[in-house]
């Protein structure tokens, strides 16, 4: 059992798995059926999605509700340039431009909001952001000449170029695939490095990291502005697997939606996120191939199963195993309480619980 | 051998063997292209298929705030064929007589779902799809059915792009474009001897926009209509009380009301009077239902008159919450098989009569198509001219052979008399 | 063209439909006194209790008769509602306790989504009429300003409902208890308050609130299981900007909030039915800016 311990917790075994991984990930679709495919590559676009909402409310703490404008933004974006004359013209570097815009424009607009809001507390950032896809899909309707108003727009270009011998589905997955892996990487260094801790103490206590000269609104605009460009990335994902948007694509329920796929999967944490995107997408699914009728009691009950027996969300479950392990082995081995307060992945708190208690200026915050 | 290599090697070997399992697996390249029938070449037959059913698939919120009707969407057609199954199956043009299977699938009424849903569709094998509700949820993956050449059929939409034939070649939508209703009204109003001052409130997407689209193209130029007020409302807002307010100040003595949100819609004609404002109204085919918005709207008074100098409606289809449908045989026999087929209860939005109709329409594409592949299936679909299917109103056919209009192409404006919907040629009738 | 008969009829109009969100917007505030959670399903459980009084008055009208029977259902549901409200908290909320507040609030939207869903499945999607004391139509002019009765009765409803919270807060030994344990559990518990117990009663006080708002809004839009969904994000403006521990400023600024749209719509030619919605939002944003409590709101002074 030790011995196994060992070998579990050993980083080399992960780099092992780790590469397996990517081995079957990068072979996959070449054999595996074209809804296979399909269903992978949505989990990547909203795993994107997840993650950029990872980073503002799993590590730096800040509830952020408007998730879903960003990747709607990214989205119209991307599917607007696509179908643009001059992008159109453009082919292959029109893509490029797409992309380019579907990070830009809405990390610009996280940037201006985070800005004006970020001075502000917890709950009056969470309304700032509620409102953001709540204004938005009016004025996306409004702005039907550029939009394409509430019939939406299709934007079909991401068919397999003739030189790659693939099928579709298998190029899509490919691009969106590489993107997300690439947005995972940075996000992952981002995390590990000085930008992840600053974001930790600036979760835990604000005044604590004023006084240690991290400016808790520097750090609220920074990760505000990278949430929403992920967001971007994602709505670029969007529309390279769905080739569709539409206003609907920004409604508030799916901000929801996102924050609940967010802590189902596990908040701060990389892997979490993507736990986060493989809920969002396939909950759906399922609950649709159980009963259609019953999709959202479906919904319902899962959540509320998964929090009630893994409160950390699923990314959580190696710790709760662990946990349980040492619980078994003896009293000697003293857990944690408990009521879990999540440490983000990266972050070591130092010797013994020299936090403050959560509690009192959580209500506050909230 | 050093550590080091040992696990450089085994990490090798994990690859390696990886590699070699998911290459190994054939794929399916895809569904089989039916082959060209060329004299005595055989006929490959399409996926969802066989020599004892076919599949359909449905999506369609069934969940959510569109639920009610979308429940409806999927439960006519399912009644009807459960009948029809029940009886042995439908006789194909090939002569062979199958079931027909109708798979429905939740899209919450959202499009990323339903893009989704067809995924699962084209996977799950379907023939054909269609019969959803909804605009931007239908127009989710309507390129991608025509890249996939799946028939995407008679769907519940007024959008006009599912029926221009060159735009949309798997495509065919059931309901009359909502330019055409908006149209009907517009007419009758522009014939009308006296003048008219017209207040408008309608929903802010494509089916508002295409009913007053339809319905000012109607009036152009006809000296005797002036607009003096337009408003729009949001879908979820939760109340359009305000609007009315404002609209009652214009004094207008007729109010074109492109409102499908049934509540809404009782609520209005609530504070309308309740503002000591009269006008006549004109509503939309989905809340014009006596029983189900005008009665508990309070449009009639308790000794049977109407409260409003006229409630005028466009229709198609016969209501199923009338009496005279429910006392007829026809209809006793559609709610004996709502009641067995489905938990609907098939009178309380008009999409279930409507699903009913084009479940129809299907089985005539069925009988007619001579082969087991979906290009013979949307050429006998696209070849239906005076079907008179059952519940549609009297005088009305189907005919799917025009490019450019839905496969039901008549609309009737019909006039509340206080018990029930009749039929009109003019304003005041 | 400014009509004054039009300007006061958009007020009337604005009080009657701000009384809605005053009513979902209590509930919140008697949860976020009691545990400092936004608890995402409080509409949810007004359905649900609507729904229930529903089907409760139904079964009674034809033996009682209408009134009794009508009473009869909202009493059924009140009551269902503070032991439905009790049981949540106890063998659900609990559990989150003291953990991640965001798990807490994902927990409630869960619980939305299912009871929605349950309210889907077992009375469909359908539009249900609530059997009341008089039609919702009803109304009378009072000085040519159209009042309807519904109105009046949901406002002078959330009234005594305000006062009673403001006073149940300040005045009572109960209230104290209550914001003693969403201010600290750990000291309210060392001084003796059974929190476990107190918790259960300030959630099923929300619910039971919560049901009469729901019978009320029943009474007027016909019943459907998502009907409370398009309310909730104005009854959080609402609470925000009144100021979360102060029912009396929760009903103001709800009454404010729907006032000003109807205004906002009609009067300011670039704003219109659509984007009225982000009335409340600015409204919002000015008021935290200014004054980040609420405007009726207590400041919070946290020790560092």
């Amino acid at each position: 059992m030790a011995a196994l311990t060992r070998l579990l917790e050993s980083s080399w075994t992960r780099v092992v798995i780790g590469v397996a991984i990517g081995v079957v990930l990068v072979l996959l679709p070449l054999s595996s059926p074209a809804f296979t495919n399909q269903t992978i590559t949505r989990i990547a676009v909203f795993a994107v999605a997840v993650l950029g909402l990872n980073i503002i409310m799993g590590y730096a703490g800040q509830v952020m509700l408007g998730q879903i404008f960003f990747v709607g933004v990214g989205a119209y974006a991307a599917a607007i340039t696509v179908r643009s004359d001059w992008g159109a013209a453009l082919g292959f570097w029109g893509v490029v431009a797409a992309f380019v815009l579907a990070v830009l424009v809405p990390g610009v607009m996280g940037l201006l909001v985070a800005l004006a809001a970020a001075r502000l507390r917890g709950l009056a950032i969470a309304m700032v952001t509620i409102a953001l896809p709540i204004v938005g899909v009016p004025v996306a309707k409004r702005l039907s000449d550029i939009t394409g108003g509430s019939q939406g727009i299709s934007a079909r270009v991401f068919g397999a170029p003739e030189w790659t011998g693939l099928d579709n589905d298998q190029w899509q997955y490919y691009v969106v695939m590489t993107i997300a892996a690439v947005v995972f990487a940075l996000a992952f260094f981002l995390v590990r490095g000085k930008y992840g801790r600053a974001f930790a103490i600036v979760k835990e206590n604000e005044a604590v990291a004023a006084s240690m000269g991290i400016s808790p609104y520097r750090y609220k605009v920074l990760a505000f502005t990278i949430a929403a460009m992920f967001g971007g990335v994602a709505g670029f994902l969007y529309i390279a697997a769905i080739q569709f948007t539409s206003p609907e694509t920004l409604s508030f329920g799916h901000s929801i939606e996102l924050v609940i796929a967010t802590i189902v999967g596990g908040a701060g944490s990389i892997v979490g996120s993507i736990l986060g995107g493989i809920y969002y997408v396939l909950v759906p699914q399922l609950t649709n191939a159980v009963n259609p009728n019953a999709t959202a009691v479906v919904q319902g009950v899962i959540v509320l199963v998964v929090l009630f027996v893994l409160p950390g969300g699923l990314a959580s479950l190696p710790r709760a195993i662990r946990r349980l392990v040492r619980r078994k082995r003896g009293p000697d081995v003293a857990g944690p309480a408990a009521t879990e307060r999540r440490t983000p992945e990266g972050i070591t708190p130092g010797a013994g619980d020299a936090l403050p208690p959560r509690e009192n200026e959580e209500r506050q915050n909230r | 051998m050093s550590t080091l290599r040992r696990r450089a090697l085994g990490l090798a070997a994990i690859a390696g063997v990886a590699a070699l399992v998911l290459t190994a697996c054939g794929r399916d390249g895809g569904t089989p292209a039916p082959e060209d029938t060329d004299g005595d070449a055989e006929v490959v037959a399409s996926p969802g298929i066989t020599d004892d059913n076919l599949l359909f698939g449905i999506s369609t919120p069934l969940t959510g705030a569109t639920a009610g009707p979308g429940n409806c969407t999927a439960d006519g057609a399912i009644a009807y064929f459960g009948t029809k199954n029940a009886e042995g199956g439908i006789e194909f043009g090939d002569g062979v007589t199958r079931t027909i299977e109708i798979r429905k699938y939740d899209d919450e009424y959202n499009p990323e779902r339903s893009a989704a849903n067809f995924q699962q569709m084209v996977a799950d094998g379907v023939f054909a799809a269609g019969i959803g509700l909804g605009t931007p949820t239908n127009r989710a993956w309507r390129d991608a059915a025509i890249e996939e050449e799946v028939p995407q059929v008679l769907v519940m939409t007024g959008d006009p792009l599912f029926n221009d034939r060159e735009e949309s070649p798997w495509q065919l939508g059931l309901v009359p474009i909502y330019q055409q209703e908006g149209a009907a009204f517009g007419e009758v109003l522009a014939a009308s001897t006296e003048d008219h001052k017209v207040a408008i409130l309608f929903q802010n997407d494509d089916y508002g926009q295409g009913y007053v689209e339809g319905f000012k193209e109607a009036i152009e130029g006809a000296g005797n209509i002036e607009i003096v007020g337009e408003l729009t409302y949001e879908p979820s807002a939760p109340s359009l009380e305000g609007q009315i307010t404002e609209l009652s100040a214009t004094g207008a003595d007729v109010l074109f009301h492109a409102v499908s949100v049934v509540p809404r819609a009782i609520e209005n004609l609530q504070k309308a009077q309740s503002l000591g404002w009269f006008p006549s109204w004109f509503l939309p085919s989905n809340t014009a239902s006596p029983g189900g918005v005008l009665t508990p709207g309070g449009a009639v008074a308790a000794d049977g008159a109407l409260v409003y100098p006229g409630i005028y409606a466009v229709s198609f289809s016969a209501a199923a919450a009338s009496p005279p449908f429910q006392e007829s045989e026809e209809g006793q026999a559609y709610f004996a098989a709502i009641e067995e087929y489905t938990e609907n209860d098939g009178f309380s939005f008009p999409h279930c009569v409507w699903s009913w109709i084009a479940a129809q329409i299907l089985e005539q594409a069925f009988m007619e198509m001579e082969e087991p592949t979906r290009e013979s299936f949307m050429a006998a679909l696209l070849a239906i001219d005076g079907f008179e299917a059952q519940f549609l109103l009297p005088g009305g056919s189907i005919n799917t052979t025009t490019d450019g209009l839905p496969a039901v192409q008549d609309v009737v404006l019909q006039s509340f008399n206080g018990r029930g919907y009749a039929n009109v040629e003019s304003f005041g009738g | 063209m400014f009509n004054l008969n039009t300007f006061v009829q958009l007020i009337a109009d604005g009080l009657a439909q701000g009384s809605i969100y005053a009513a979902l917007a209590l509930a919140i505030v008697i949860v976020n006194q009691t545990t400092g959670l936004i608890n995402f399903a409080q509409g949810g459980m007004a359905v649900l209790a609507a729904y229930l009084g529903m089907t409760a008055s139904n079964l009674l009208i034809p033996v009682v008769g209408s009134f009794a029977g009508i009473i009869g259902g909202i009493l059924f549901a009140v009551g269902a509602s503070f032991a439905l409200g009790a049981a949540l908290e106890r063998f659900v909320m609990r559990r989150f306790m003291g953990g991640d507040p965001d798990t807490a609030v994902v927990a409630t939207i869960g619980l939305l989504t299912l009871i929605t869903g349950l309210c889907g499945l077992i009375w469909t999607y359908n539009y249900i009429p609530y059997p009341f004391f008089f039609p919702s139509g009803a109304s009378f002019m009072v000085g040519g300003i159209a009042i309807s009765v519904w109105s009046l009765t949901t406002f002078l409803t959330i009234l005594a409902m305000m006062l009673v919270l403001q006073l149940l807060f300040r005045g009572t030994k109960l209230g104290l208890g209550l914001r003693a344990i969403s201010i600290n559990s750990r000291s309210a518990a060392l001084s003796g308050i059974r929190v476990g117990g107190l918790l259960m009663v300030g959630w099923g006080l929300a619910a039971a609130l919560g049901a009469i708002a729901g019978v009320l809004v029943a009474a007027k839009v016909q019943l459907v299981p998502d009907m409370f969904d398009a309310y909730l994000v104005y009854a959080l403006a609402a609470v925000i900007i009144g100021g979360l521990d102060s029912p009396f400023g929760t009903v103001i600024a709800a009454w404010g909030i729907a006032v000003m749209e109807n205004l906002a719509a009609a009067y300011l030619p670039f704003v219109g039915h659509d984007l009225k919605i982000a009335v409340p939002f600015v409204a919002l944003f000015l008021v935290l800016i200014l004054k980040p409590e609420g405007l009726f709101g207590r400041k919070v002074v946290v020790r560092v």
